[in-house]
């Protein structure tokens, strides 16, 4: 693997397909690390996420898990997080 | 079932979809799932939860050191090697650190064999559950719903499907990834590899040969 060019493929695929799902993978390590919880916290709520939408794209899933574990851990109220998402629509990145 | 499956377009804030071929009229519109990424990291940040450099390293960490390339090395140093091969067998973690592979969902990691009777194949029924620290993350048709249920339901077809016809003596073993345990597939050495050694070996090694769903 060489060169800023060269994107991360193993096997032929990426590693991540965008950059936002590399984001919402280091935000899950991230959070679940400075939690102290075990990583079983956050697999517990993908894996409820995959079973209630099956055919949602798996990086979707991903993040509605992460953001299930963020409200029931009480780092954020779900209106923190619409609101969160309003800024963000109204600026973007 | 095909092995790669592409990613559906998302639907961008006015609710176009990506595929229309246009989008002429924005330059690259954040999609719902980006804006609500973003939207997270912020408030994570806000809070002091996590901080840009740490995810920033993960990423990094995850696409340019951490996969399959580590797995092919444990499996070529097992091939040469028959002490490692019985440590990687006896206790994988342990053997993989000896390489100096570890982390996350390496913590108990478990090796197994094939022989000429016998196959494995790795899956998590439930969700992606893989061994990142040898593998890196798992492809997309791993975390595939028709993966997850076939392989466990019909694994000679799907097997065949995907590449991988094994005659009806071999015994096919398939492991589900239990809450803890990750498991690596020590595929057999393919014949003809006598003369070569171990960086060359590593390099037969397949991904998908170390999920079982190919051979070296």
């Amino acid at each position: 693997m060489a060169g800023p060019a060269a994107l991360p493929r193993r096997n032929g695929e990426l590693v991540f397909e965008a950059p936002w799902q590399g984001r919402a993978f280091g935000m899950a390590l991230g959070v679940v690390q400075r939690l102290g919880l075990p990583w079983r916290a956050f697999q517990d709520e993908l894996i409820a996420e995959i079973a209630a939408r099956p055919d949602a794209p798996y990086y979707d899933c991903w993040l509605a898990a992460l953001e299930r574990l963020v409200v029931e851990r009480r780092v954020a109220s779900e209106p923190e997080l619409a609101a969160a998402r309003r800024r963000a629509e109204d600026e973007p990145a | 079932m095909t092995k790669r499956r592409d990613p559906k377009p998302g639907k961008d804030r006015h609710g176009h979809d990506h595929d229309d071929g246009g989008g002429g009229h924005h330059p690259a519109p954040e999609t719902e799932v980006e804006i609500r990424a973003r939207a997270l990291e912020g408030l994570l940040r806000e809070k002091g939860l996590i901080d840009e450099s740490f995810i920033d390293s993960v990423v990094s960490a995850y696409e340019n050191d951490i996969g399959p390339m580590n797995g092919a090395r444990v499996v070529a140093r097992a091939w040469v090697d028959r002490e490692y091969r019985k440590r990687l067998l006896a206790d994988a973690t342990a053997a993989v650190a000896e390489l100096g592979f570890g982390g996350p969902q390496g913590e108990h990691l478990v090796a197994v064999e094939n022989t000429p009777t016998v196959h494995n194949v790795v899956v998590c029924t439930l969700c992606s559950c893989y061994p990142w620290p040898v593998l890196g993350l798992p492809p997309t048709w791993y975390k595939s719903a028709a993966y997850r249920s076939r392989v466990v339901r019909e694994p000679r077809a799907l097997l065949r499907e995907m590449g991988l016809p094994l005659p009806d003596d071999v015994e096919i073993r398939v492991w589900d990834s239990s809450a803890e345990i990750r498991y690596l597939v020590l595929p057999e050495r393919p014949a003809g590899s006598d003369g070569l050694g171990e960086e060359d070996l590593a390099k037969l090694v397949t991904r998908d040969a170390m999920i079982g769903t190919a051979r070296p």
